[in-house]
């Protein structure tokens, strides 16, 4: 079963005004836990409300949206139609069918903020503690964890972020702008969320701070084989780092697969205000001119390997 | 060639850190000319000084040391009039990064209005220069909107007019698409282009996106507050070791034609930023193998 289900999510801002604005519209989804997966779209296409609805953070105004299966926004009435057509149900008093539910909800809910980490746009404008380490320490505290389970949670975090000893005592407003930021993700990271969502996560750093960012995120995933939502404007990125590909348009998912079966639909992509990788389009004009180069190239290692192949090919012929 | 608009010899600007108390350099002995309807990128890392020399430019920070002349006049003088600063800061205008932080008016137009009406532009003179600008960035259209409720590359653009009303000869963008999705980022693109190429302006286009900086006339690079180099697109991404040594890149099609030649297949050209002249020298080299 996928891990995160949206089943007819609906999300409207300022209902019954003349702002009236559908920012999801009778979304069905499922994401596949265990790899990466990058949602693209334009500005406004819906991503970010969608982001938020995985946390709890928005709540759609119709559908549900589904963790593991379960409704993460369960109420009393939900779990009461849910249950009422189980034989062990009908066996059961009010009072304790009613203190059934409840259990049940808090199960549904207990730390659903802790198994979904979001990571939101410019996260260092969130950092605030005195330390580094504290800051870290934030979301693992609020956990109840021990000392110690913090400690290590924290130091943990720091290497997944390639957050260097030395720092982890500075103030976090003393660092550069790409160290802040790798102290944002490592907050959430320290949380050891089964599904990691950011927004934009490199988005204004140096290619470098880029890639720390992002081979962060790789680590994290691979080591715990959690589910990671990436939203990102950067075609380059997207085709280097995620698995699954959802497109988002106008409210509604315009295409969802594998990164090679999304971004072979380039004049799609193109229609909405998107585009591929630079590497991609310069290997499909490679083919159209008649080298034969293979389709499906989307990062420049690919692209090497393929012309490598053609030229030593063609070189022993 | 044209006349020099920017000239800065050997500029610096040192700031202090309460932190640590101490002294720390972000741009030292830094020395530039930019002509006069140039299109130049800008490339750094996080913290390299682009933004702090960006600053200069517009008086917003004064530099520590150097001298600083822009359209021929002397910023860098010690005995400016408040006048003669609010003068010079006319030359050159900002785009900054995030599109919301820079438009101040509930309605386009009177965003647009706002610049020039601070400078004290008189009513008719104002309603054709924001009418004017709101044309070059293609939002006519828009005039009566709400800001808020643009796209952001629309945004962007309006923040771009309202620079244009105050009439610079000089626009800097600090980053000025880094939030914006490839649609948005295209649009501003190609009214930046647009301004060099059909008003002449000069153009410095702060940038972290090596695709982006391949479309300007030349690159500077900066590096710990000193100039790295300084060259045309071709030119700087040709050493692509020395930017990877400063955390930098080179383009897609500029890495492939690289690492290509690292395994000895011969690519003759030097074009390597453009992904048009790269796929025709891929193909030719192709042919000529093909051939052999």
């Amino acid at each position: 079963m996928d891990k995160i289900i949206l089943d007819h999510v609906s999300y409207i801002y300022s209902a019954g005004t003349p702002f009236e604005q559908k920012a999801l519209d009778d979304i069905c989804l499922g994401i596949r836990g265990g790899c990466i997966t990058g949602i693209i779209g334009h500005t406004g296409s819906g991503k970010s409300t969608m982001m938020q609805m995985l946390n709890g953070l928005a709540k759609p105004t119709f559908g549900k949206v589904l963790l593991d299966g379960y409704d993460i926004n369960s109420t009393m009435e939900d779990v009461f139609e849910e249950w009422r057509i189980l034989p062990e149900y009908a066996s059961l008093s009010d009072r304790k069918a009613k203190k059934a539910i409840g259990a049940e909800i808090k199960k549904r809910k207990a730390g659903l903020c802790f198994r979904v980490g979001l990571v939101m746009q410019y996260p260092e404008y969130q950092l605030f503690e005195e330390t580094v380490f504290r800051d870290i320490a934030f979301g693992p505290r609020n956990m109840g964890l021990s000392e110690e389970e913090i400690r290590e949670r924290v130091l943990e975090a720091a290497v997944f972020t390639d957050i260097g000893a030395e720092l982890l005592d500075k103030s976090p407003f003393d660092l550069s702008g790409g160290q802040k930021r790798r102290v944002a993700l490592a907050g959430v990271i320290a949380m050891r969320p089964e599904v990691l969502v950011l927004d934009e996560p490199a988005a204004g750093l140096d290619p470098l701070g880029r890639s720390f960012i992002f081979d962060g995120i790789r680590d994290y995933q691979r080591k715990t084989g959690s589910t990671v939502l990436i939203v990102s404007h950067s075609m380059e990125d997207m085709a280097r780092y995620c698995d699954d590909v959802i497109v988002m348009s106008g409210a509604r998912v315009l295409r969802k697969g594998s990164r090679e079966e999304v971004f072979a639909h380039v004049e799609e992509l193109a229609r909405t205000g998107l585009d591929i990788p630079q590497i991609t389009r310069v290997m499909a004009s490679l083919r159209e001119r008649g080298v034969p180069v293979p389709k499906n190239i989307y990062t420049v290692e690919e692209a090497v390997s393929a012309l490598k192949a053609v030229f030593a090919e063609e070189g022993t012929k | 060639m044209s006349n020099i608009y920017i000239h800065a010899e050997n500029l610096s600007y040192i700031y202090h850190d309460s932190n640590d108390n101490k002294e720390h350099p972000a741009l030292q002995n830094f020395s530039l000319d930019v002509h006069e309807g140039e299109y130049v990128a800008v490339l750094g890392h996080n913290g390299s000084g682009k933004s702090t020399f960006a600053k200069l430019l517009n008086l917003i920070l004064e530099p520590t040391g150097g001298t600083l002349i822009i359209d021929g006049k002397e910023v860098t003088k010690p005995d400016l009039t408040d006048e003669e600063i609010l003068e010079l800061r006319k030359n050159v205008g900002m785009v900054f990064q995030n599109p919301d932080n820079q438009l101040v008016s509930t309605i386009v137009e009177q965003d647009v209005a706002f610049g020039p009406e601070n400078l004290g532009v008189e009513r008719e003179e104002l309603r054709k220069r924001v009418d004017d600008a709101l044309m070059t960035v293609n939002m006519t259209q828009y005039a009566h909107h709400e800001p808020h409720r643009l796209s952001g590359g629309q945004k962007q653009r309006v923040a771009i007019a309202g620079v244009l009303a105050m009439m610079p000869k000089c626009v800097i963008f600090d980053e000025s698409t880094a939030m914006l999705d490839p649609g948005g980022r295209r649009e501003v693109l190609d009214t930046v282009r647009m301004l060099n190429r059909d008003y002449g302006m000069t153009v410095l286009n702060i940038t972290h996106y090596m695709n982006e900086a391949a479309e300007a006339d030349r690159i500077i690079v900066i590096n710990d507050g000193r100039l790295l180099m300084d060259g045309t697109p071709d030119e700087v991404f040709a050493k692509r070791d020395v930017l990877q040594t400063v955390g930098l890149e080179v383009p897609q099609c500029a890495e492939l034609i690289h690492r290509l030649r690292e395994e000895g297949i011969a690519l003759v050209g030097d074009t390597i930023s453009d992904p048009e002249a790269c796929v025709a020298l891929l193909e030719q080299a192709y042919r000529k193998i093909k051939k052999a």
